[in-house]
């Protein structure tokens, strides 16, 4: 296996200048994961913007937002431990065990062995990002338009069956983003699609003018309708030093979360929240014979934390070598990728190995500091939950603002991001998730140009997306996926059957 | 924050038709997109015509059971939660004219006042995010801002 481009990536991430700023986006992911309610997307969306204003080449932005991404994982577990409320989706399973072992005074401790495993977490995905990359790039070479459409419906299918309770809301939102997705001008073609006579929108929707209005604007207003609902900060932290002995209790633990979290990862249209829940329920399977989960159990605990980090990395493995982000997140970057015309594939490791070496050295550099980070000013972190929100949410206002209009300056673009944001904030009420009308999003353009280039190579025969062997695979995954949730409610709905008679 | 569960079906039910509208109003702008050629066998006007079909089935599917939804606020937090973006639409237009530092004042101010700040410290909290964020923009990280036009 070639492993060049790793080695290459280290001299990229080694520079002091990419230090710098993965130490700076270890920081401020870590700020903005501890902030509850206010997870790595945000943070990501509110920062990408500026990183491009400021002319930073794209390794370097990528290995910013790859430090704020798992930063986020790590801060995440602060607010679930001292305030029962999640940092961001993967974090709140954390809160299970995490919170109660707060709650009897052992704050400290519960933040110390979650620091322990999301490190083991991040590394053991780091080093399955850095072998299977290469390996799913090799694999992926072989696809041509047709299977690329095919993966796209798989990884709907995968999102629509594992994201979200209701797989009928994610598809909506999948189709949402498409539909977006189609504005602008149409290349192939040249006919201006749904831009009302707007210039603005003849380039299309931008990118970060969508993910700043679904994610920040709509969160603010979210936070407000929210605040009345007082939480508890637990200021007692207690010991500060984890008990060799919880240690050696949670390895099993923490290493079968890695291995749940980094294969869940790479799974397309997942997320962190997935990776945790399942580690967590499979952890309480094999180990609670005690009936402890739930009560302050350290498994409890460092299970999903090792999860969410290992698939903060596993989610690169698909979005880096199949242009299919594994997650929320990965959408994000992948909009990030693109806004640097910078098109992730199966190519992408050879034609732009700064780009990806850079950003899985990153990662292993990156949990180090973490960790570093995490351990002695674990106190600092905590102390950000007190920053009230009349503080809080102009901030991130401000920081919308800026990001939208520093990208053109343009008025329009904000006004845009406004509205977007309302219609987010309506739609999360209504509970639909964000995350699949980015992924339709950042996936539409690309999805609808491989159909019309497959159906171009074929005159018109639908046939060719069912000819390759490939694409045979991907619509039977695609299927199976489609048909679990379906499976899984019948199951359900016979075990309850069974339990009433 | 939920609501009873008729109430929430029925909003539930009115976002859904809401969407399927937005279905159909997609899926006739979509077969009406003008083109000269299309070097492709679907052309432009395809694509959109099938998601609106695939929204359109996917509406229906959900308004036979729109699933939980959350209470939508009343009376003073609605009233709040409609200053907010009122407030961000100011700020956008008095963007350019006025200034960053003086839109991101009158928004933070308004913001940091809804979300109960008592009036000397929404003032204090906003003279200093936008004198801090004008700093940290403009001269740190060097991104454009508008200083205005009303003030030269």
């Amino acid at each position: 296996m070639n492993l060049d481009y790793l080695w290459n990536g280290f001299t990229v991430a080694l520079t002091m200048q990419n230090l710098l700023i993965g130490l700076v986006g270890c920081f401020i992911g870590t700020l903005v994961g501890a902030l509850p309610a206010i997870g790595p997307i945000n943070g990501i969306a509110l920062l990408l913007p500026i990183a491009y204003t400021m002319g930073l080449p794209a390794e370097s932005t990528m290995i910013l937002l790859a430090a704020v991404y798992c930063g986020a994982e790590y801060g995440g577990r602060i607010s679930s431990i001292l305030l029962n409320v999640p940092g961001d989706a993967g974090a709140v399973m954390t809160a299970l065990d995490g919170n109660p072992m707060a709650r009897q005074g052992r704050a400290g401790e519960a933040l110390m062995l979650s620091g322990l495993s999301s490190f083991v977490g991040g590394v053991f995905g780091a080093v399955g990002l850095a072998l299977f990359a290469p390996l799913l790039a090799g694999l992926a070479i072989g696809f041509g338009p047709a299977e690329y459409f095919v993966l796209m419906v798989f990884a709907f299918a995968t999102l629509g069956s594992m994201v979200g309770s209701q797989p009928v809301k994610t598809l909506i939102g999948c189709t949402l983003g498409l539909m977006l997705a189609t504005v602008g001008l149409d290349a192939t073609s040249g006919a201006y699609r749904f831009t009302f006579n707007e210039p603005e929108l003849g380039d299309g929707i931008e990118f970060v003018v969508l993910v700043i209005g679904l994610f920040s604007v709509s969160e603010a207003l979210l936070i407000l309708e929210h605040q009345a609902s007082g939480v508890t900060v637990i200021r007692e932290l207690g010991r500060m030093t984890a008990r060799l002995d919880d240690i050696r209790k949670s390895i099993g633990a923490t290493l079968r979360g890695s291995v749940i979290g980094f294969i869940v990862g790479v799974l397309p249209g997942t997320g962190a929240s997935v990776s945790s829940a399942v580690s967590y329920t499979t952890e309480k399977r094999i180990s609670d014979t005690e009936g402890t989960f739930g009560k302050g159990d350290v498994r409890g605990l460092t299970a999903p934390e090792a999860a969410n980090n290992a698939t903060a990395c596993g989610a690169f493995v698909p979005m880096l070598t199949l242009g299919v982000p594994g997650s929320g997140t990965t959408a994000v970057m992948l909009g990030a990728l693109m806004l640097y015309n910078i098109q992730p594939g199966p190519m992408l490791i050879t034609e732009r190995p700064e780009v990806v070496g850079g950003l899985v050295a990153s990662l292993f550099i990156g949990n180090v500091l973490l960790l570093l980070l995490n351990l002695p000013l674990v106190n600092i972190f905590a102390r950000v939950l007190t920053v009230p929100n009349w503080l809080l949410v102009p901030g991130i206002l401000v920081l919308s603002i800026v990001g939208v209009y520093s990208t053109h300056a343009s008025v329009f673009s904000i006004l845009l991001m406004l509205g977007i944001g309302v219609i987010g904030w309506m739609l999360r009420k209504a509970g639909f998730d964000m995350a699949p009308i980015i992924l339709g999003f950042v996936l539409g353009h690309v999805m609808e140009v491989n159909l019309r280039n497959a159906l171009a190579i074929s005159g018109g025969d639908i046939s060719i997306l069912f000819q390759s062997k490939i694409s045979i695979i991907l619509w039977i995954l695609a299927g199976a996926m489609a048909v679990m949730p379906l499976l899984v409610g019948w199951r359900k709905a016979k075990r309850m059957k069974t339990a009433t008679s | 924050m939920s609501d009873t569960p008729s109430s929430s079906s029925l909003v539930g039910r009115i976002g859904g038709l809401l969407m399927l509208a937005l279905a159909i109003a997609y899926g006739i702008g979509g077969s009406q997109i003008e083109y000269a050629f299309a070097s492709d066998p679907l052309g432009p006007r395809v694509v959109p015509v099938l998601l609106a079909i695939i929204l359109a089935a996917l509406c229906l599917l959900y308004l036979k059971s729109p699933g939980s939804t959350e209470a939508f606020p009343k009376g003073q937090l609605l009233v709040k939660i409609a200053a907010v973006p009122l407030l961000l639409f100011t700020s956008a237009l008095l963007l350019e004219p006025a200034g960053f530092a003086v839109s991101i004042f009158l928004l933070t101010l308004g913001v940091g006042w809804i979300f109960g700040a008592p009036l000397r410290l929404a003032v204090v909290g906003a003279v200093g995010q936008a004198a801090l964020w004008w700093f940290v923009f403009s001269y740190l990280l060097d991104v454009y801002l508008p200083a205005g036009r009303l003030f030269g």
